[in-house]
């Protein structure tokens, strides 16, 4: 169960951004799409969620650098 | 302690104290009130949005006053003024601290550990928790410190990572902040708009607000020290709207001095405040109570 738990925390370390793109922003942007009725994949938006994760971990922040 | 010994014995530490218990006594009512009244409210908003009772520009509205009031009472029961350092009261401190933070998402175990070690440490570059905002030159500066998120965390955990008592509270609230994620990343699939708009934003400028009001003014271009690390200041929001943080130096001399017994403790205290150099003292009005301490 230590072995389980060492091994969630690191990956939630390393990957939460991607993470949070991916099911949060990929969420959010595709409601905004079906709201305003934009015919497109719910995976396109999700996918574009996953970028915002991928580049927000790789730049180590989401808006600015501190 | 530093500057003690540095004024006459009419205003001696001991003599500051006994007046500062005497406004250390009274049960935090108004707080509780405020921490519960507004975490109920804005679980109500969610039904009533989700249900099209209220639409969800109102809710997000409602949301962001509710965050804005979401810490203060958690910050009077992280120092234990609900229960007054009696342990059968010691529920309330907690419940009211877990039950005000959900609208901010703030684990109370991470608040109150780390809020400890800012008063424990105020000003000091490499170990107050919040020296990122109160060190901050403009607003600006405070909304992108803000964002800085898990990294300031793992900076802290660092620091401390040899007080045991620190780290026990410190993991336990990171645990209960990765379960705030869990909901909060489950309840975007189900309701998307209505968790940016009633949760995650609301939270975001609840958070900026706190750090600007609590962190940032109150320890704008202070130093170290005792009576030297907060200041009082005035300016042109009626100190309603800021939760009186004007006045916020009282309480790092005397952090059971209750909030709304704020103003009075200081008209008490003003002459000793006064002789001991604290930061704008001069400047504090007679009459505290009805003053909104504007200034234009």
């Amino acid at each position: 169960m230590a072995k389980f738990n060492e091994i969630l925390s690191d990956h939630i370390a390393k990957w939460n951004m991607v993470w949070f793109g991916l099911i949060f922003w990929g969420s959010v942007f595709n409601a905004v799409a079906n709201h305003y009725e934009i015919l497109s994949s719910s995976l396109l938006w999700y996918s574009i969620g996953l970028l915002f994760g991928i580049i927000a971990k790789f730049r180590g922040t989401w808006l600015w650098k501190v | 302690m530093e500057g003690l010994d540095q004024v006459s014995e009419e205003f001696s530490f001991e003599k500051e104290k006994e007046i500062a218990r005497s406004f250390s006594k009274r049960f935090q009512w108004e707080m509780m009130l405020i921490g519960v009244g507004q975490a109920t409210i804005w679980l109500s908003l969610w039904p009533l949005v989700i249900n099209g009772y209220i639409s969800l520009g109102f809710g997000s509205f409602l949301a962001v006053f509710c965050a804005c009031f979401a810490y203060l009472p958690s910050h009077e029961a992280q120092h234990g003024n609900f229960s007054r350092g009696n342990p059968k009261r010691r529920w309330i401190d907690s419940f009211v601290s877990h039950y005000t933070l959900i609208t901010i998402m703030f684990p109370h175990d991470l608040m109150r550990c780390t809020h400890m070690k800012h008063h424990a440490y105020t000003n000091n570059p490499e170990k107050d928790p919040d020296y990122d905002t109160a060190s901050a030159k403009s607003i600006w500066e405070v909304i992108v410190a803000t964002q800085a998120g898990i990294t300031k965390y793992q900076a802290i955990a660092d620091n401390f990572s040899s007080d045991a008592a620190f780290m026990k509270s410190f993991n336990k609230g990171v645990a209960i902040g990765m379960i705030y994620r869990v909901i909060l990343l489950t309840l975007v699939v189900i309701f998307p708009l209505e968790t940016l708009l009633l949760w995650w934003m609301p939270s975001k400028v609840g958070i900026i607000y706190l750090s600007t009001f609590f962190s940032w003014y109150p320890h704008y271009q202070t130093d170290t020290g005792r009576y030297k690390d907060t200041r009082f200041w005035s300016h042109w929001m009626p100190r309603f709207l800021n939760h009186s943080m004007q006045l916020h130096f009282v309480h790092h001399l005397h952090p059971g001095i209750g909030h709304y017994d704020e103003p009075k403790a200081i008209e008490a205290l003003k002459p000793f405040l006064i002789a001991r150099k604290v930061p704008g003292a001069e400047e504090i009005p007679d009459r505290v109570k009805y003053n909104p301490l504007i200034k234009l």
